[in-house]
């Protein structure tokens, strides 16, 4: 059965994490576990382990990283302030790194705190390997557009990009108009589209 | 207005994950599950220390609010949240997720419901002995008995704590 959204456990799609170096900052010894089970089940073999936050700027610091998992640590959030200070740590790459933060539970008042720390991802916790290896995949993708502004740095949040909400005018240079206007010429010759639904021959 | 700077770094994991031989999807899955299998006894140590620590920790409060303990208690649960599921006892990890839900609501309200925080910690304790999911049916009507205990001080009204 598939418990995943999009990845499923049953595929054979290859990929490869040996090589990637990648930080766990977890203060739960069984947490820490669970994390270095899973990630070495996926083939990572280069995995910096921290136990508080203060390890983990450390290691910022020292090593070129291609994957933070950083958990929230507890009610008072520390996890969310090593995120926001590592992206703006100025650190390259790190700065940049694709960040999967996990957490236990996110009390009421620390919401807007884990919306706005610059993580790629927040997932909450009970981890599952599928679920994991798809978060993994997910924030590694290229192209995603990194913010820089004075109260957030990060990726990009707007990730499904919908368009500019209903009624207002675009922040982005590329925001376009919702006015499209009536079309005054073919967009492609009638060939063309008659080629593209020509009928095929299928075996079903 | 605070300048915006845009921009798209390279991301060197995503050429990493592509790079020739690594492990297909379904065989890495298999392997971390394996892991996770390996840490059942501990998972299972760790549980029972949580829900003792838990215990006591609610007995301090003697029936009424005490903001250490509640937040004592929520960093308690919230912090086992995961465990249950990694060795199998997903049905756990809701009732954990519940009483976390509880202590927070608890501690924003800055009131106390004995009766709730014992509801849950008894179902934790009675989950944990049984490993949860023995009876299926049985699990699901207490855990959806303990979303409603906690749900109960999501509303905007908060409902008469009994002391308890």
């Amino acid at each position: 059965m598939k418990d995943s959204m999009g990845l499923s456990p049953d595929s054979r799609a290859r990929f490869n994490l040996e090589r990637a170096s990648v930080l766990i900052l977890e203060e739960s010894t069984m947490g820490m576990s669970i994390l270095v089970q899973i990630l070495t089940g996926f083939g990572a073999k280069v995995l910096h382990r921290a136990e508080n936050v203060e390890e983990a700027q450390g290691l910022v610091a020292k090593v070129e990283l291609d994957l933070v998992v950083a958990d929230a640590l507890g009610p008072t959030g520390e996890g969310y302030d090593f995120v926001r200070w590592l992206r703006r740590s100025r650190i390259e790459p790190n700065c940049y790194v694709p960040v999967l933060l996990t957490a236990g539970h996110t009390p009421g008042n620390a919401v807007q705190k884990a919306r706005d720390c610059g993580a790629h991802f927040v997932m909450t916790k009970p981890l599952t390997p599928i679920t994991v290896l798809e978060r993994v995949l997910w924030i590694a993708r290229e192209g995603r557009r990194f913010v820089e502004c004075d109260n957030y740095m990060g990726p990009d949040r707007r990730f499904k990009n919908e368009g500019v909400p209903a009624g207002q005018v675009g922040r982005r240079r590329d925001d376009l108009v919702g006015d499209v206007g009536e079309a005054n010429e073919p967009n492609m010759e009638q060939d063309s589209i008659d080629g593209m639904l020509k009928t095929r021959r299928v075996t079903l | 207005m605070s300048s915006v700077k845009i921009h798209i770094p390279v991301v060197r994991l995503a050429k990493l994950l592509r790079t020739p031989g690594g492990v297909p999807v379904a065989d890495a899955v298999k392997r971390a599950g394996a892991g996770l299998e390996s840490l059942r006894a501990e998972c299972l140590d760790e549980l029972r220390v949580t829900l003792d620590q838990a215990e006591l920790c609610a007995g301090r409060a003697n029936g009424e609010y005490d903001a250490a303990v509640a937040d004592e208690l929520y960093a308690i649960a919230s912090a086992a949240i995961g465990v249950p599921t990694a060795c199998g006892l997903a049905p756990i990890d809701t009732a954990l997720v519940s009483l976390a839900d509880l202590t927070d609501y608890l501690r924003t309200r800055k009131t106390w419901d004995a009766n709730a925080v014992a509801v849950h910690l008894r179902a934790f304790r009675l989950l944990l002995h049984t490993e949860a999911g023995k009876d299926a049916n049985g699990t699901k009507a207490i855990l959806e008995g303990l979303r409603r205990v906690s749900q109960r001080y999501a509303k905007s009204e908060a409902p008469r704590a009994a002391a308890g």
